[in-house]
């Protein structure tokens, strides 16, 4: 990584800051905008000009959201959901990674570059086939049909990023732990996959988050109001003939938080643990 | 690229998947296994927009409630899509053979329905005397060659809501002619606050290019005389590319460009937009349907009482024109309790139930017994109510939907002055053509 | 010679167990949906009772079409746009978040926040701020006495464009950035010593060390990330739907109009799997001009 020290002129820390401090202003001015839209009553939602702040902020909206609307069903689904497939996924994509990164097979290329082009089918026209899979399976409208969707929809990209954090992990231990009489899956467990926990880590951040945030498949594989996931329950604030922007916001806000606090927990993880001093390279 | 392995593999997983897609199409079963009396359980699947709106969601859970306590061996499970996401819904349900036993209709949606196969015989389940019972306009248009393919629920003939109050301040009358609106939307363009800034436009315009928009603007093009669509003796014809049409799509741009009588940005004012513009008191005319006014009310109920509708204007020598936007349910062809179902939307449909509805939504009853109630009858509607008898049949296509936006993107066009009047009715005309030609 | 054809084979039963769980899930879950795709390509169908054979038909006329040309050319400037803005942005603040600089932790978390929201939230609460009567921007915009009138953003082609791709790049860029961030947690802190002894300064030991070590990671984040954003749907859909008339109109909100507003769904298969194609090629050019050897 970039040394860690700080940067020696106080100059160069100034720049820093400041660039820093754009960008999250850059971040923040919507997601506040957000916040006091939540806060809003509803008479203060359409004033012109825009009110910076509500004239009487109100907790109503967040109340509203789980009391007059499932949303506590479709928290519990969202969480089995994306925790199973984020899960499965992982196991999937590093148990290919690796077998992609460590052995010459034939097929390995075309199993690279096979997990590429799945990427490049538009969704769109992805949810049919999907729908008549999931049915034929007698998985409609079940926990099942949208793991299993999930699964398929991160493995791909999974397991290209494990292949290249894999890659930069030395072989030199791979075959020491093989003269210590290890088996490959063996060397897996207990050598390269604690080594790669930055890599998993970012995977898992991102695999969690596209499960989590995903509509289009979670309304078309479910019916039932306790099947449903938060993205379905927050696009059905979005009326037809109006959008009850104050609970809108409000929702959206909670189904943020899981994901922040996932991340909060895990970052620290993203440091590497190379510096052991393993190898020289 | 090394793809052959692949490819070969997956070439005995593709003609497994023919397979599936072939035989995966349920198929019919046999009508009526549970009859409406029995006690075994039956449950009773329906797929409803409205069930996810407020405060339409109260009322269709209360008649689901209520048939339930008469019924107690029925169970009514919704399952609830948003509007806009219902025909995709459907459409997907329809191919993997999911249906649900009463999913939503409309006319825009009946033909791909009835080409689907997915529609089952209304009248023969509902029985031919309950169907006269329905108001003639919304059951002439339920109606695809000769079968009815919906029980009408409710209609919202699109019409002209203004605040009466305003008008009366303004010393006008609703308009009759375009030329009369144009220039009422431009007497009531005023400053309120005289800030020097306009506060109060006269036409608050659907803009949107979607069907919303387009919908609200095919009307306004017939009622010149131009039709976007019409069936004559060989085949489906297009007049959007006549003097006519071009006149309308100039009365579009014009109310925004010459006459700024609209509020900004009408090209991203969706139907929402353009509701939150009357409710706050922005504009004064907007055309729609008699939903809009409790959806106005709900947003500041300080406007009860200030509304007043009128059928749209028309054309010199011409007559008004309205859409029934209607929505109605239909029982699928795949459903295990058709009976059921029908003494279900029997129910629904009842005079104290449709009563109920636009006492709560606004929308109008479709069926005649509650038409004729005077609690329907009241001043804001009766605009509404003399506009359905200017209903026309929306064509009866599958591409109809597209032909809205392209309808849509004409008149951006034109309020973007991007292209001329005559412009934008050649090229609206030119792709209807495609379509035509595409669907032959 | 046998024993090496021994571990040739050891290394082929080896690799070959891993990825077969992975084998198994794509070849259900992706094969099949891109050979169904391929095959109702060639139909004019509403997948239920209508098959009409129509061959390549849908391909020919939608590569002779100049919308369709057009609308592919709006996605290319689309997806190359938004793919830069993301890159240069998150990779910038990746750099900047990896020194030791205080409140790590907090910064690390606010700068990922546009990830977290689900495409809908994002467009809506863009197109609000973008609304010209109710929206922070043009009220800001008006209060600062930058501007008189309010601009109608989505009401002109160019501003239109600008804003959604403005939005997408507020959405996308913190994948780059954390993809980034594990990237440079991989780069041994023994090259930096090296090239410290050597007497480079900041500038060349990022262009020596830091550059050359993300390379793979850039590399395959720059084809997906092409990938997904030049099939993106939902922002824009939701944000404008297309338009002003086609400004924004990029080829999944065809598709997407055409299976499920036309019920089309042969045509629709047909532009999607031109899409497929073009993304196909995209990734296979770029590979060429990367070099990735290990493939």
């Amino acid at each position: 990584m970039i040394p860690k020290s700080s940067p020696r002129r106080p100059r160069n820390r100034l720049v820093l800051y400041v660039l820093l401090g754009v960008a999250c202003v850059f971040v923040l001015v919507p997601v506040l905008w957000m916040i006091v839209t939540a806060l809003k009553p509803e008479t203060d939602l359409f004033s012109t000009p825009p009110r910076l702040w509500p004239t009487a902020p109100t907790l109503d909206a967040f109340r509203r959201v789980f009391t007059d609307y499932p949303f506590a069903d479709y928290f519990r689904n969202s969480i089995i959901d994306v925790v199973a497939a984020t899960g499965i996924s992982l196991v999937f994509s590093s148990l290919s990674a690796y077998g992609v990164s460590r052995f010459k097979f034939r097929g390995r290329g075309s199993f690279l570059t096979f997990l590429l082009i799945s990427q490049m089918f538009p969704s769109v026209m992805l949810v049919i086939p999907y729908f008549k899979i999931i049915q034929v399976l007698g998985l409609y409208n079940t926990y099942a049909a949208l793991i299993v969707t999930y699964v398929s929809f991160t493995m791909p990209f999974c397991s290209w990023m494990m292949y290249g954090y894999f890659k930069s992990i030395p072989r030199e231990l791979d075959e020491a732990a093989a003269i210590d009489g290890a088996s490959p899956l063996r060397t897996f467990l207990s050598v390269v996959l604690p080594l790669s926990l930055p890599g998993i880590v970012a995977t898992a951040i991102y695999a969690f988050i596209t499960g989590w945030n995903e509509y289009l498949f979670a309304l078309i594989l479910t019916s039932s109001e306790d099947m449903k996931t938060v993205p379905v329950g927050i696009g059905q604030l979005i009326g037809q003939y109006k959008i009850q922007w104050n609970d809108l916001m409000a929702a959206s806000i909670y189904a943020v938080v899981p994901l922040m606090v996932l991340f909060v927990f895990l970052q620290r993880y993203l440091i590497s643990s190379l510096t052991a001093g393993a190898v020289k390279s | 690229m090394r793809l052959i392995r692949p490819i070969a593999a997956a070439v005995g997983l593709s003609i497994l998947g023919m397979g599936l897609s072939a035989c995966s199409s349920g198929s019919p079963s046999p009508s009526g296994s549970a009859g409406i009396n029995s006690t075994t359980p039956v449950t009773l699947t329906v797929l409803s927009p409205t069930v996810v709106e407020k405060p339409e969601s109260v009322v269709e859970k209360g008649y689901a409630d209520a048939y339930m306590k008469l019924h107690p061996n029925v169970k009514v499970e919704f399952v609830g899509v948003p509007m806009n996401d219902a025909y995709a819904k459907i459409s997907t349900l329809a191919t993997g053979g999911n249906m649900p036993d009463i999913f939503v209709n409309s006319p825009e949606f009946s033909s791909q329905a009835n080409q689907l196969g997915i529609v089952a015989d209304m009248t023969a389940l509902l029985g031919s005397d309950f169907m006269s019972g329905f108001a003639k306009a919304p059951l002439a248009q339920a109606t695809l060659d000769g079968k009815v393919q919906f029980a009408p629920f409710f209609t919202i003939p699109t019409g002209l809501l203004y605040r009466a109050d305003l008008f009366a301040a303004a010393g006008l009358t609703p308009p009759k002619t375009w030329d009369e609106f144009e220039a009422d939307a431009k007497t009531l363009t005023v400053d309120v606050n005289k800030d020097g800034k306009t506060d109060r436009w006269g036409f608050a315009m659907v803009g949107t290019n979607n069907g919303s928009g387009g919908s609200r603007f095919i009307p306004v093009m017939r009622t010149f005389g131009a039709q976007e669509l019409v069936k004559d003796g060989t085949g489906w014809k297009t007049s959007f590319n006549t003097p006519e049409a071009v006149a309308a799509f100039k009365l579009y741009g014009d109310l925004v460009n010459k006459d700024g009588a609209v509020p900004p940005g009408p090209l991203q004012t969706g139907y929402a937009e353009a509701t939150t513009e009357m409710a706050t008191d922005k504009t004064a005319m907007m055309i729609t349907g008699p939903h809009t006014i409790g959806a106005i009310l709900a947003q500041n109920p300080a406007l009860k009482g200030k509304f007043a509708s009128a059928p749209l204007p028309a054309a010199t020598g011409h007559d008004p024109v309205s859409v029934l936007g209607m929505l109605g349910w239909s029982i699928s062809q795949d459903s295990k309790h058709k009976d059921v179902a029908a003494d279900y939307l029997k129910f629904i449909l009842n005079k104290e139930n449709q009563i109920a509805w636009n006492l709560t939504t606004g929308r109008l009853p479709a069926r005649t017994d509650a038409l004729e109630d005077p609690q329907i009858a009241r001043p804001e509607l009766k605009g509404f109510i003399a506009a359905q008898d200017y209903a026309f049949t929306l064509p009866n296509v599958t591409y109809y939907p597209d032909l809205q936006v392209i309808a849509a993107n004409a008149y951006q066009g034109v309020i973007q002055k991007k292209m001329t009047p005559e412009q934008a009715a050649a090229s609206a005309a030119a792709k209807t053509e495609t379509d035509i030609a595409n669907n032959k | 010679m046998a024993r090496s054809s021994k571990v040739a084979a050891s290394q082929q039963r080896a690799g070959l167990g891993f990825v077969s769980p992975s084998v198994l899930v794509l070849l259900a879950l992706v094969v099949y949906p891109l050979f169904y795709g391929f095959y109702i390509s060639m139909f004019k169908t509403n997948l239920r009772n209508m098959w009409n054979f129509v061959g390549l038909k849908y391909f020919v006329q939608a590569l002779s079409d100049s919308d369709f040309i057009h609308t592919i050319g709006v996605t290319l400037l689309f997806a190359v746009l938004v793919v830069a803005g993301n890159l240069l942005l998150g990779t910038a603040l990746a750099l900047l978040l990896n020194t030791n600089i205080r409140f790590r932790v907090v910064l690390r978390a606010i700068l990922i926040l546009p990830w977290l929201f689900p495409d809908v939230v994002v467009a809506i609460l863009f197109k609000w701020i973008y609304d010209p009567l109710y929206g922070l921007l043009n009220f800001a915009l008006t209060s600062v006495h930058l501007i008189d009138q309010p601009i109608v953003w989505f009401g002109d082609s160019t501003l239109a464009f600008s804003a959604v791709v403005l939005s997408c790049i507020w959405k996308g860029y913190p994948l780059v950035m954390i993809l980034v961030l594990a990237g440079l947690q991989s780069i041994p802190q023994d090259r930096y010593e090296a090239a410290q002894l050597d007497g480079a300064g900041l500038a060349n030991q990022f262009r020596y060390v830091t550059f050359p070590g993300l390379v793979p990671v850039l590399a395959v984040s720059v084809i997906l990330d092409f990938v997904w954003w030049f099939k993106h749907f939902t922002i824009v859909w939701l944000m404008t739907a297309g338009g002003p008339i086609d400004a924004t109109k990029v080829v999944s909100i065809d598709i997407y109009r055409i299976a499920f507003t036309n019920f089309d769904f042969g045509r629709a298969a047909a532009l999607a799997v031109i899409v497929f194609f073009i993304c196909l090629a995209f990734s296979i050019v770029y590979r060429r001009l990367v070099r990735d050897t290990e493939v």
